[in-house]
């Protein structure tokens, strides 16, 4: 038995075993709930922040560009529509549009990356740096930390663009498991903007 | 009767139980006897960093003399940690780069701090210019530096994820990630005096510790539940029989 053949085992195995709990590998929700759990602890310590100083944050809010917040939001559930799409896609063996979703979510990242680069530095430009004030530290530090979040998104992304160009791979099980981390960074953008953006 | 004579799993036990042992006196010894954990504000003027010395003088002497004896002990533990990795489907690029790592990190990681702190702690009557230097410099280099650790932290996870012959469930390689996030929000301790993301932050140090405390806990029991499975073969490792699982 080839090797080839061992790991496709494997995998069906896997897959098999797993098919009727959850999308993707089970420990992929481990990492979801780890990390809806940090970010509930960051999200705690900004609202205590707040709620000590809420003039200051109520001011600071102000400074920030709802429209770019909004047009940030909407592009990343259209990464999460394109993803979604994509392991539709493959499930029923159209690899080629598969593909094409994968790359278009990409897409969708890259845009909020530029449009995420563009408000800092408008925001810098304007007087806000990361240590003006407690507000702008949570500001800098929430979207800074998501952004990295996204940038192992892209690698994430390169793992299914991987497993979709060749019929010799294609686990179904890791393309729903890169999907669920890229649902999960944009569920806790949807989160950071509303805590940071819309909550006065 | 060789192989009754030479058991290896003993030898891998007595690297786990090393690692227990050094855990057992790291974290009481920087928590409990010295105190330099949490750790002081960065925002505190001269005077009072003197005074923080002169309270910490012989809780730093006596415990830190403790970590200089134990510190070596590290390398049981990360050889255990690697040899997780060789016993791996995975190349073995990545259990060298973590020893690498990990063997050099211990400088700026721990033995930096201990020396930095020892130095202030044993002439109190130093001028206080340099004193106030000293605290700087081991605050800084212990919570500054944790992002060193970050690399090694992504090399397991990606061994872990990569490795064919199940030596570690998935989700500890998730479980990996997770705290290698963690460890870069540290970084900005280089800029920030005050507030959450300042060396004794409640984001850059409190929660930060959290995360570490409960990866530390989960991969002491991750490498025992490896030891117990270890076949000393090269393929997927067996799992543990039932009667043997229930009885743990």
């Amino acid at each position: 038995m080839t090797d080839f053949e061992t790991d496709l085992e494997t995998d069906l195995a896997t897959t098999n075993k797993h098919a009727r709990f959850v999308p993707g590998q089970p420990d992929m929700w481990a990492f979801v709930l780890f990390e809806t759990l940090v970010f509930t602890a960051y999200f705690g310590f900004y609202l205590f922040y707040r709620a000590r100083s809420p003039e200051l944050f109520l001011h600071s809010q102000a400074q920030l560009d709802l429209h770019i917040g909004v047009f940030n939001t909407l592009v990343l559930l259209l990464s999460s529509w394109s993803v979604a799409r994509c392991v539709q896609s493959a499930r029923a063996g159209a690899y080629q549009p598969a593909l094409k979703d994968a790359f278009l979510t990409a897409l969708f990242g890259l845009v909020f990356l530029v449009s995420k680069v563009v408000e800092w530095a408008r925001q810098i430009h304007i007087g806000n740096g990361p240590a003006t004030n407690d507000f702008f530290t949570y500001y800098f530090f929430l979207t800074g930390i998501h952004f990295v979040h996204l940038l192992i998104g892209f690698v994430v992304l390169g793992v299914v663009v991987y497993q979709l160009r060749s019929p010799m791979r294609r686990s179904q099980e890791l393309i729903e498991t890169c999907a669920t981390y890229w649902h999960t960074v944009d569920f806790l953008w949807v989160l950071i903007f509303a805590l940071l953006y819309v909550v006065r | 009767m060789s192989r009754a004579r030479h058991n290896p799993k003993r030898e891998l036990w007595l690297a786990w139980w090393t690692l227990v042992v050094f855990y057992n006196f790291f974290f009481p010894v920087f928590f409990v006897v010295t105190r330099v954990q949490p750790p002081p504000s960065p925002a505190w003027d001269i005077a009072r960093q003197v005074q923080w010395f002169r309270a910490h003088h012989f809780g730093i002497l006596v415990g830190f003399a403790v970590v200089f004896l134990i510190a070596g002990m590290t390398t049981m533990c990360n050889a255990l940690i690697a040899y997780s990795m060789r016993r791996m489907s995975v190349s073995p690029v990545f259990a060298y780069s973590y020893l690498v790592m990990y063997s050099l990190s211990a400088v700026p990681g721990l033995l930096l701090l201990c020396i930095a702190l020892t130095v202030g702690a044993l002439r109190p009557e130093r001028d206080p210019e340099l004193i106030g230097w000293i605290y700087d410099f081991a605050f800084l280099s212990f919570t500054g530096t944790m992002g060193v650790f970050l690399i090694g932290s992504l090399v397991w996870m990606l061994a872990i994820l990569t490795d064919k012959n199940r030596v570690f469930p998935k989700w500890f390689g998730y479980l990996n990630l997770c705290n290698a996030l963690t460890e870069v929000v540290v970084a900005p301790s280089w800029i920030f005096k005050r507030g959450v993301l300042a060396w004794n932050g409640q984001i850059a140090w409190w929660l930060d510790v959290v995360v570490f405390g409960f990866y530390t806990g989960v991969f002491i029991l991750m490498l025992r539940r490896l030891i117990q499975r270890e076949d000393f073969g090269t393929g997927p490792l067996p799992d543990l029989a039932p009667n043997k699982v229930a009885a743990l």
